[in-house]
């Protein structure tokens, strides 16, 4: 780009406040990824038994804490960051009280500091504290009360983040009474419209039944009312997540190719899409759950289908948007054009890796969308199969190229080298075809997951796709090269920070091929879109909710409660499983010794 | 960083020539893509799920 | 609002897709007969199994020719009966309900695959074929012995299990 950009002041130099939040956000989504990475390669050697360096009974603290930190700090922590950032940028303002700002960053991060102690404390004995319940936390396993406080105050941050951003927007409405809502700050208000609604399901479970429960106000819960909050949130979370990826698909990405966004108004429908249907689907995580009439599963299956609508179209969207900026750089051909594109961008390639991945598991995902093919794949390898390819990497992917592009920007630092970036970017690529590529055939062959050691001793699995242990050989190198691609990016980073800072680093975006104006002005009609919302919302829970608690009542047909965090009887099983598992072990590798 | 978005006029180019784009490789990859979907689903659900044993009829 | 002709062709061709996909499961459900496992059973009191008459004794039985019914208890970790013995060429409804927490039920390789919610009692009928013998493991996380937690089901000739007295045990 010419000289002119060179004067143009970046992010950070327009807005250095909101820039120290954007970068502490940033940094804190990155530890969580860090944390994540050291669990995910432990629990991937392990159930792969290529290398056990925990007993067992471990495992499931490292699965927690695998889970909560990728899925609820790395990718959270980095949309809020994002958001800030494209929030700020697109309405050219500052935000209102950027104390404000701090307060709801300090809470999310207390939060998630209090539920991470609750979970690493599991792994010390003689802390009388731990949460190995997964990031799904079933009752009626209970998990100590701070994991669930933590995560509560987790929450409460996220919601006054997303009214720091609409008192902003409001601020600046008041200043632009007639302009269009600018598209980033139209997808931050819609995203956050959709949160609101998911999370009050989450937060009602968690403050009405499993914290007073975990602190035993009360004795007992109904699982199956627990288990339909939680998935009340949990298939809209995945939206959530997604949401910073999309955002940066349709106003970065383009621009890094050399072109623009090809419609805009084709953009804000698709978020529309998501805030109406995203959340009267979460039933189809219960297709195989007793206790719910199939009646209400199959509507949300036809309510998940339609959902695949918002992200079919975003794949055309965003690859014309990519096409239209090859062709500009002198690209023709049907496919030829594919080489005129900026591939040796870390930015770049990253995303768009990323995007071919969540093609991918686009299929997958249809595949678990549907109702009774469910009985194929439920809590098979096949799921985590199919979500590392979605949240694993068309989000988190996504977002370490989205680095790439951004940090620059709000640090006026350059990124320490383009290609440890590229090399980073297509490493993931490679890791994750071979890992998922494989869990996903293991669950076709029956191999379960969230299991220690998924080999048992009364069976074998059947043989295909080249059978269980190689698949595991494939998922055992595929989880190490995502873990030395993450080591890479974060070195690459911290590197980035020693950079000294220079000028000339903003990267401004370009407006569509077909822009805001061309978009029905009803599209901006929040009000309208939040009470459809809930509409749908009421209709498809409204009956299973009042269904399931008419038969196992508010608390539950009496079900007892399992803390996985003060109960000797636990302990001992687990040791002395852990220590009959470790005999068999070693007497197996004397075995072997003796073979050889 | 420039003005706000709804603000800013396309400053770098093409202008209007925007509308006379024909996403014609866009369709073709998309169009392969869907091909790959539909063959993938049919031999999933009638091989894989419904060629099993055990299907659960009640 | 502008939309390019192609793009209108793909929201097209998506639709028919997410047709076509609802089309298949119902297919599924009205063709070959697959259905879910719903709210069928009535709710039991897990802390009392020994008093639910479905459940005091878990086990397998005869209730019409050909027609055989599986009470089945999954616990913190195990399965009871085990192995589950029924007879080949037969339709077997499982009934499988949990005593504790959260539990999986997954016959390896097939499609017989629930969840085990404690109070509620997974109901699923299939058909047998040749005898053999399936792996049967939990798939949802149950506590620190998760990975233990398995069975067996022997599917037994006829004369098999009418020599082993109809019973599992
Ligand atoms: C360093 C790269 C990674 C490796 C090696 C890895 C490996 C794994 C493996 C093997 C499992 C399955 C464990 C089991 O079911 O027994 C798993 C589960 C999971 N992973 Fe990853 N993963 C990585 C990155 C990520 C990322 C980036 C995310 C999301 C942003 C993610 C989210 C999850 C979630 C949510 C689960 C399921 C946890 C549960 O079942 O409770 N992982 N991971
Ligand atoms: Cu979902
Ligand atoms: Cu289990």
């Amino acid at each position: 780009m010419s000289t002119a950009i060179e004067s143009e002041p970046t992010f950070v130099d327009k807005f250095p406040d909101e820039a120290r939040v954007v970068r502490a956000a940033f940094m804190s989504s990155f530890f969580a990824l860090f944390l994540g990475a050291i669990f995910g390669i432990i629990q991937t050697l392990h159930r792969t038994d290529v290398a056990r360096i925990i007993p067992s009974t471990d495992y499931y603290t490292v699965l927690t804490a695998h889970g909560v930190f990728m899925v609820i700090s790395f990718t959270i922590f980095f949309l809020v960051g994002l958001f800030t950032w494209a929030l700020t940028r697109s309405l050219d303002r500052p935000l209102i009280n950027i104390k404000i700002t701090w307060t709801w960053y300090g809470l999310m991060a207390a939060g998630m500091t209090l539920t991470g102690i609750s979970i690493l404390a599991g792994f010390v004995d003689s802390i009388d504290m731990s949460a190995d319940v997964l990031y799904t936390f079933y009752a009626p396993l209970q998990a100590h009360p701070l994991f669930y406080a933590g995560l509560a105050v987790f929450i409460v941050g996220t919601w006054i983040a997303g009214a720091d951003w609409f008192r902003t927007f409001l601020a600046w409405r008041r200043e632009h009474p007639d302009e269009r809502i600018p598209l980033q700050t139209f997808m931050v208000l819609t995203t956050m419209t959709m949160w609101y609604i998911a999370s009050s399901a989450v937060a009602a479970s968690v403050l009405l039944f499993l914290l007073p429960w975990s602190l035993g106000f009360i004795d007992q819960v109904n699982p199956t009312l627990t288990r339909t909050l939680f998935w009340f949130f949990g298939h809209p979370v995945v939206y959530f997540w997604l949401m910073p990826a999309y955002m940066l698909w349709y106003t970065v990405l383009p621009k890094i190719a050399g072109g623009r966004l090809f419609s805009d108004p084709l953009a804000r429908v698709v978020f529309v899409l998501f805030v109406l249907l995203s959340t009267p689907v979460g039933i189809h995580h219960q297709y195989l759950d007793p206790g719910i009439a199939e009646g209400f599963k199959f509507i949300s299956m036809t309510n998940t289908m339609f959902l695949l609508l918002p992200s079919l179209l975003t794949a055309f969207t965003v690859v014309a948007s990519v096409e239209y900026g090859a062709r500009k750089n002198g690209g023709t051909g049907l496919l030829g054009w594919l080489t005129n594109l900026p591939w040796r961008k870390p930015a770049f390639t990253g995303m768009m890796l990323a995007g071919l991945m969540f093609a991918a598991g686009g299929f997958s995902g249809m595949v678990n969308a549907g109702m009774n093919i469910n009985y194929l794949i439920h809590n098979t390898l096949w799921v985590p199969g199919h979500f590392h390819l979605t949240v694993g990497t068309a989000v988190a992917l996504t977002m370490m190229a989205g680095t790439y592009w951004i940090w620059p920007q709000i640090s006026n630092k350059p990124i320490y080298s383009s290609q440890i970036g590229l090399f980073q970017v297509v490493l993931w690529f490679i890791g994750m075809a071979l890992m998922s590529n494989a869990m996903h055939a293991q669950g076709l062959l029956g191999v379960p997951r969230r299991t220690a050691e998924p080999e048992y001793s009364g069976f074998d699995y059947p043989t295909m796709f080249g059978g269980f242990e190689e698949l595991n050989i494939q998922i055992a190198i595929g989880g190490t090269l995502l873990f030395v691609s993450t080591i890479l990016f974060l070195g690459n980073l911290v590197l980035t920070m020693g950079n000294p800072k220079v000028s000339g680093l903003a990267e401004p975006l370009p407006s569509p091929v077909s822009g805001a104006e061309d978009a029905p002005k009803v599209l901006d009609n929040l009000r309208l879109w939040v009470s459809i919302a809930l509409t749908l919302v009421v209709l498809a829970y409204a009956l299973p909710i009042a269904a399931i608690i008419n038969r196992g009542g508010l608390l539950g047909p009496g079900v007892g409660t399992y803390p996985v965090w003060v109960a000797p009887l636990f302990d001992a099983l687990a040791n002395a499983a852990a220590t009959l598992l470790g005999a068999v072990g070693d007497a197996s590798a004397a075995l072997a010794e003796v073979v050889r | 960083m420039g003005q706000s978005e709804a603000a800013n006029a396309p400053t770098d180019d093409v202008g209007g020539e925007g509308e006379d784009f024909d996403p014609i490789g866009t369709l073709t990859l998309i169009g392969i893509y869907f091909a790959i979907l539909v063959l993938a689903w049919v031999y999933i659900y009638f091989v894989e799920f419904l060629g099993r044993d055990l299907v659960v009829v009640g | 609002m502008h939309i390019h002709a192609y793009e209108k062709l793909w929201l097209a061709l998506s639709i028919v897709l997410i047709l076509a996909l609802v089309g298949t499961v119902t297919y599924g459900a009205v063709g070959p007969g697959v259905a879910m496992v719903a709210d069928s059973q009535s709710t039991v009191d897990p802390g009392a199994l020994d008093e639910d008459e479905r459940f005091s004794e878990p086990r397998v039985e005869q209730v019409g020719e050909n027609e055989y019914e599986a009470y089945v208890v999954a616990y913190q970790f195990g399965f009871e009966p085990t192995p589950i013995v029924v007879p080949a060429n037969s339709t077997v409804t499982l009934h499988v309900t949990s005593r504790d927490v959260i539990h999986g039920f997954e016959v390896v390789g097939t499609n017989a695959n629930t969840m085990v919610v404690p109070g509620e009692v997974s109901e699923i009928t299939v058909e047998t074929d040749e005898p053999t013998e399936y792996g049967l493991l939990c798939n949802e996380y149950c506590g620190a012995g998760h990975h233990v937690m398995e069975g067996k089901i022997h599917v037994v000739s006829q004369s098999e299990f009418e020599n082993r007295g109809g019973d599992s045990e």
